[in-house]
């Protein structure tokens, strides 16, 4: 066999590596072992393969040593990062449920004072009498108590004078701001002032049967 | 859809015409008719609508009526004081009105002007009337002898005998505190000739036939206002109170006099939850008492109070006192100036309660024309 020849059939280095390593197909194992035990150069290149690995993994084996030393044992280190985990998501929910309490407290507080400012104007603001009158109109609104019903005449006084009405049909006898306004017999109310114009006392009456 | 839109328009087009044509059909008819008997001592001499319009307010008719009348007295004696009824056919016979004018002083053949200023809301749905729209007709005439004249349907002859009486008393007081130079009682009587001032005023309404439901309704004791030489004296009542409205009210009167009673007035006070009095009026009543006999007197019907800018009074009390009383012999008694000062300390219920048709209108005249011109009036009328 020639050198030239020998080439030829040599194996190639990546083939020779992946022999080293065990890592070639079956028949390409037996066929690169064969030409190894008659060739002495690729003997002499898989055994610079082999040494290489060899050394290799010592100086992995001693980095890993000092660098990855806490992760050695990664049973233990698999629950301790799972707890950790665990830990970080409860506090996030302990921080998020604070901030929503203290959102609702504070919308609380000021609902609150609005209200309570609200009833301190009703109370200095509004007359009694008209809180009186809202609620018997709530309570009627509510079904609480039943809402009146007028079915016969009616006599009251306006802004511009004192009427009856009747049969649908509305009479308001007129008189000024000045007049005094009273009920006058059962089913009566008058008014009384002085004409301006004639300077005539006038008393208008309006009556109801 | 397209039948919709077309009823629709027709609809619209008659709510717009028919008010309009309603109004025109209104416009023809007689608005006010002025009729006095023709035996009348007063008589019509001038009737005179001035500014009297109609328009339309919603489905109705709103008539402003304004209407000056020029009476003349035709009889042989002072007329004191009149009465006018005023009836409108779209309320007969349940509602009607009147004007009345005390206090008046007119001689045989002279004129005086009455005014009537009224507001008529019709309904478009109303039939056609028949004659006027309004008819002002005589109710009573008084006469200085306080004899009358008229059909008196209204129950006018006994007001303007209590009117011309509570006159005579008060002018003979201004008059006493005239001529005995107490010029510092009589302005504080005259209101200091202040235009604004006038007696507090309340709201109300008086329902009929209301089917009320009470709604925490209590009972309420009547006080009495007791003027010491009334005949009839007040002693108790109850009624029954529901925020603004009263129901029901009633008290227990005894005659304490020689003589039978006919009928009783009684006033009511209403004192709002803030201690401050209202005369709320009066309320003329038929009730026989023999002398030491005493009997109730009762209200049918609700009656609603207000302030003035409508809102409700709630009431805290009730007071009554006699307005006035009226004898079987037709006489009357009503309270003098010395019963009024000693029945109550409050010096605004006192003047409410002394506040005469009269006095009011003195303290006009003194408010226009001074010390004097109250004098010269005085002088006139006494």
């Amino acid at each position: 066999m020639t050198p030239e020849s020998a080439k030829d059939l040599h194996p190639s280095l990546n083939i020779l590596a992946l022999y080293s390593s065990g890592d070639l197909p079956l028949m390409q194992r037996l066929r690169t072992r064969y030409h190894l035990g008659r060739c002495p150069d690729c003997e002499q290149q898989l055994f610079l393969f082999r040494s290489t690995k060899v050394e290799l993994k010592r100086e992995a084996n001693a980095q890993t040593l000092t660098g990855f030393e806490a992760i050695a044992d990664w049973g233990r280190l698999e629950p301790e990062m799972l707890g950790n985990i665990g830990v970080g998501v409860a506090a996030a929910r302990c921080i998020d449920k604070v901030g929503k309490s203290h959102a609702l407290l504070s919308r609380l507080a000021l609902v609150g004072g609005l209200m309570g400012l609200f009833v301190a104007g009703w109370v200095t603001h509004i007359p009694r009498e008209q809180t009186g009158h809202l609620a018997a109109s709530l309570r009627r609104l509510v079904g609480i108590e039943r809402p009146q019903v007028i079915t016969g005449t009616v006599l009251r006084t306006t802004p511009d004078g004192i009427a009856v009405r009747a049969q649908g049909a509305t009479l308001t006898i007129l008189h000024p701001p000045s007049a005094v306004v009273s009920m006058s017999g059962a089913s009566a109310v008058s008014a009384r002032y002085v004409d301006e114009e004639t300077g005539q006392v006038t008393i208008t009456k309006v009556y109801g049967q | 859809m397209a039948s919709s839109s077309k009823l629709f328009g027709v609809v619209a087009l008659l709510a717009l015409v028919f008010p309009g044509w309603a109004l025109a059909d209104d416009a023809n008819a007689r608005w006010l008719d002025v009729e006095f008997p023709h035996d009348s001592p007063v008589l019509p001499v001038s009737s005179n609508l001035g500014l009297t319009t109609a328009r339309v307010r919603g489905m109705s008719m709103a008539l402003d009526l304004h209407a000056s009348l020029v009476l003349r007295n035709t009889g042989t004696k002072a007329i004191s004081g009149l009465t006018l009824r005023v009836e409108a056919q779209d309320l007969t016979p349940s509602g009607k009105g009147s004007v009345t004018v005390p206090s008046l002083n007119v001689m045989p053949g002279e004129v005086f002007p009455v005014r009537i200023d009224m507001e008529l809301l019709r309904p478009f749905t109303a039939g056609k009337t028949e004659g006027a729209i309004v008819q002002v007709s005589l109710d009573c005439a008084l006469f200085n002898d306080l004899s009358y004249y008229g059909p008196d349907k209204l129950n006018s002859r006994r007001a303007l005998t209590v009117y011309e009486l509570e006159a005579r008393r008060d002018r003979k007081y201004l008059a006493a505190l005239l001529q005995s130079g107490r010029l510092a009682q009589l302005r504080e009587e005259l209101n200091f000739g202040l235009q604004d001032f006038t007696p507090q005023q309340l709201g109300l309404e008086l329902l009929r036939d209301a089917r009320t439901v009470p709604a925490r309704e209590q009972p309420v004791s009547v006080g009495a206002v007791s003027f010491p030489s009334s005949p009839v004296q007040p002693m108790g009542g109850a009624a029954r109170v529901s925020g603004n409205e009263v129901r029901a009210p009633q008290i227990e009167v005894k005659n304490t006099s020689q003589k039978t009673v006919r009928s009783i007035e009684m006033g009511w006070i209403v004192r709002d939850e803030r201690g401050r009095d209202f005369v709320a009026g009066s309320v003329p009543a038929v009730l026989q008492l023999a002398p030491v006999q005493t009997g109730t007197m009762t209200e049918s019907g609700t009656l609603r109070f207000s302030h003035p800018t409508g809102q409700p009074m709630m009431i805290g009390a009730l007071l009554a006192f006699v307005n006035d009383v009226e004898f079987w012999d037709g006489k009357l008694w009503i309270p003098t100036r010395i019963d009024i000062d000693e029945a109550t300390a409050d010096p605004v219920l006192r003047r409410a309660l002394a506040t005469s048709p009269e006095q009011q209108r003195l303290a006009d005249i003194y408010r226009r024309k001074g010390i004097n011109g109250l004098a010269q009036e005085l002088k006139k009328v006494n």
